[in-house]
């Protein structure tokens, strides 16, 4: 039943597949003779150990950093939490201020650490962002002035893509010596990413946007001491991420890093292809529908659009049915639609954030996944049309 | 009792509302198994919060437990978010109906807008020709009849529900008792085969139903200030502390110190009033009924039937007295009922034939 309908997966900015490269280098550490623990004296032990090692030059080579400055972490939320948390609780420590600023257009990950830094007894500001998701640089000079633990600014934005100036704001903190963190899950392998130029102290990747399978992601720290481990144990990873490491993740995050930063540009011209034969397309089929954050600087694998009249969860529903995989709003873990923080923050009226959906590519869609789709849109609309006018929504 | 419910359309579409409970996944279950198409969706009608943590229905949980079930079962499955049309539809209207002196039913409410208008408009949109539940009614060539399970049948809260829906629902668990879907469930390994029975309201945590009222109405609204308790003459007998805290027919929470026992006979919630008396009190012989739906044709003046005043009460043999208002209705009760409370749903049956019902005025 469920397996029989044509499909096309077009919510890669929840998850990719797993690229086929990635699955090779990964699966001898999977096999049968097993895997040593990178912590024991043993062969098996040097043999995995070895591994780590070789995926933190990885990517440390492809983002510009050193290979002692790679932090493994179960995903982007936990690599989020290290650098918020862990930042903040260094800077409490170190007799700093107990505050941090996140751009109201961050990942969850980041948002709720940051309110987690509040429960703790610190401060969270949360900093406006204008229509192009740029956040407001008066308000940020604000609140370095009245002293941080660190900031924290998503480079390329989860729900509709646009890509954050981290350049410029990595230059404003620098003048007020404040840390600056960025999750840049969405950014890896879409645009050109590397902290080399910039001066960023904490970046966050997942391995699950970039074709290596979910449950891995690390944390670049530039400067051990400016964060505490909030993971407590055996000490692994520089004392600052305790537990056994996970080799396979490892191996495979350290691969796919290595492939998405050297074919950036190829690969981003095949998403940007893809996305602008998707909106051009749709806005002729659906002549209403707004392309949100057109105008500002979007990475080029995502595409948000909001079609007017529709029910957005249900939209989601009736294109599963049909066999199209995409996201309303951000992905839930219940699965229920809320209206998007992050489209109200870049000042999209409710009604319309309660109708967007978001489109993702990656290497493996083609045009006929995006032409599948453009061929059942219509249908759905209308049906969908008809049902919110029955709910009245 | 008809036993069977209605005879597979193989390939029909069905959206089956799955609480996460047994009942629902069992029906799922039975409708894969005579090889309906089938869409699961979980309804989520109102904000989670700690209060509600092991609730077997409605909760995070049982949305996940439906997932699973679903996924078990190789059918697609939706949570939809009616939190809004539940709140205003549902919800609201509990608090109000408190407000005013009278003991309302929720789940009529949700079952007559919720399940059986709202999530149905979804089966319209989804192409679905039935809309299924884990009810205990045997849905039958366009009529509702009780479900085999005596101790469960809940026809008494489908009584609003619009009288063209019955025809395209479908209610595999309506013809098995209790024990037979949940060994069913055990059969087919559903994760949900043993889970406990919900019997609460779904959003009132802790069966404190006070409590919601005291989020929603305030600390000092006048259902939940103090007032008096006076008799049938109007002779105080004391104050209680807020007229929503009592039901009629309630006997605990009333003063002592009387030859017999006694309970509430009536509520006037502009004087803040409780009146209190003995059982020979509560007993009425006429029922007033409003929001009137039938789902059977209409009854005329001097027709028969029985009227079930509580979900637990015996049906009692009424006669229509007078029905001059399209939605209000007049019944002469042959035997009395007890405690006939406003707000409460008064059913009308046919042998075990749901023919509709209103609200007891």
């Amino acid at each position: 039943m469920e397996s029989t309908t044509k499909t096309a997966y077009l919510d890669n900015a929840a998850t990719t597949p797993v690229r086929p490269e990635v699955l090779d280098a990964m699966l001898p550490y999977l096999a049968p003779e097993g895997v040593g623990n990178p912590s024991s004296a043993h062969r098996f032990g040097r043999e995995a150990k070895q591994a780590v090692a070789t995926a933190r030059e990885q990517i440390a080579l492809a983002l510009g950093a050193e290979p002692n400055q790679v932090i493994f972490t179960a995903g982007g939320t936990e690599a989020d939490n290290l650098a918020v948390v862990g930042g903040a609780l260094a800077a409490r420590d170190a007799g700093r201020p107990f505050a941090v600023a996140v751009s109201a257009v961050e990942h969850p990950g980041v948002l709720e650490a940051a309110y987690a830094v509040e429960r703790m007894g610190g401060k969270a500001i949360v900093l406006p962002v204008d229509e192009s998701g740029q956040v407001e640089r008066d308000a940020l000079r604000h609140a370095l002035q009245q002293g941080l633990a660190l900031v924290s600014a998503m480079w390329v934005n989860n729900e509709v893509g646009l890509i954050q100036d981290i350049a410029a704001l990595a230059d404003i903190c620098l003048e007020y010596a404040t840390p600056l963190h960025t999750d840049a899950v969405q950014a890896v392998g879409k645009i050109p990413c590397t902290m080399q130029d910039i001066p960023l102290h904490f970046l966050a990747i997942a391995g699950h946007k970039i074709g290596a399978p979910q449950g891995i992601g690390a944390a670049i720290v530039k400067d051990r001491q400016a964060v505490h481990c909030i993971t407590h144990g055996g000490g692994q990873q520089f004392g600052l991420r305790s537990g056994t490491e996970n080799v396979p993740g490892i191996v495979a995050l350290g691969v796919a890093v290595e492939l998405s930063v050297q074919h950036q540009q190829h690969d981003a011209a095949q998403y940007g292809a893809l996305r602008d034969f998707f909106e051009t397309k749709l806005r002729e089929i659906i002549p209403n529908v707004e392309v949100i954050g057109a105008r500002g600087p979007r990475a080029p694998h995502i595409s948000n659009v909001a079609i007017p009249g529709i029910d957005s969860e249900a939209m989601v529903m009736h294109l599963d049915l049909a066999g199209i995989a995409c996201s309303a709003g951000s992905a839930c873990h219940t699965g229920t639609v809320e209206p998007s923080r992050v489209l109200t923050a870049i000042g999209i009226p409710h009604d319309l954030a309660t109708r967007s959906l978001r489109f993702s590519v990656y290497k493996q869609t083609t045009q006929t996944d995006v032409q599948h789709a453009l061929d059942v849109i219509p249908g759905i609309v209308n049906k969908v049309r008809g049902l919110a006018t029955t709910l009245g929504r | 009792m008809p036993r069977s419910s209605q005879s597979p359309k193989p390939g029909a579409r069905v959206l089956v509302a799955m609480s996460g409970g047994v009942d629902s996944s069992v029906a799922a279950a039975l409708l894969v198994e005579q090889g309906f198409d089938v869409i699961g969706a979980t309804m989520k009608l109102f904000c989670y919060t700690d209060d509600v943590p092991d609730r077997p229905c409605c909760s995070l949980d049982s949305i996940h437990d439906a997932a699973r079930v679903a996924a078990s079962l190789d059918i697609p499955h939706y949570v939809l978010n009616f939190e809004d049309r539940f709140g205003r539809d549902v919800i609201d209207d509990f608090v109000r109906e408190y407000s005013q002196g009278r003991t309302p039913i929720p789940c009529v409410r949700c079952n007559s807008f919720t399940k059986f208008r709202d999530l149905t408009a979804h089966a319209d949109a989804l192409d679905c020709e039935y809309v299924a539940t884990g009810h205990y009614t045997v849905s039958k060539d366009g009529n509702l009849y009780r479900g085999a399970d005596s101790g469960k049948d809940q026809t008494y809260f489908l009584w609003g529900i619009q009288r063209d829906v019955v025809r395209r629902m479908l209610t595999p668990v309506g013809s098995l008792t209790k024990k037979e879907t949940r060994d069913i469930a055990r059969r087919l390994g559903l994760a949900t085969a043993d889970k406990k029975e919900s019997v609460e309201i779904c959003f009132v945590p802790d069966n404190n139903y006070v409590k919601v009222l005291e989020e929603k109405l305030g600390l000092d609204a006048p259902a939940l200030s103090p007032g008096p308790f006076v008799d049938s003459s109007g002779n105080a007998l004391g104050s209680h502390q807020g007229f929503a805290r009592y039901t009629i027919g309630q006997r605990k929470g009333l003063p002592g110190g009387f030859p017999e026992p006694m309970f509430v006979t009536r509520i006037e919630p502009h004087e803040r009033k409780v009146v209190i008396g003995p059982a020979s009190e509560l007993f009425n012989h006429k029922a007033e009924l409003k929001e009137v739906n039938w789902l059977a044709d209409t009854l005329r003046v001097g027709d028969t039937c029985h009227l079930q005043i509580r979900y637990r009460s015996r049906p009692v043999p009424a006669r229509i007295a007078e029905s001059a208002e399209p939605n209000r209705l007049t019944l002469e009760l042959i035997e009395p009922a007890r405690a006939v409370a406003p707000g409460q749903s008064g059913v009308l049956y046919d042998g075990s034939r749901l023919l509709g019902g209103g609200i007891l005025n």
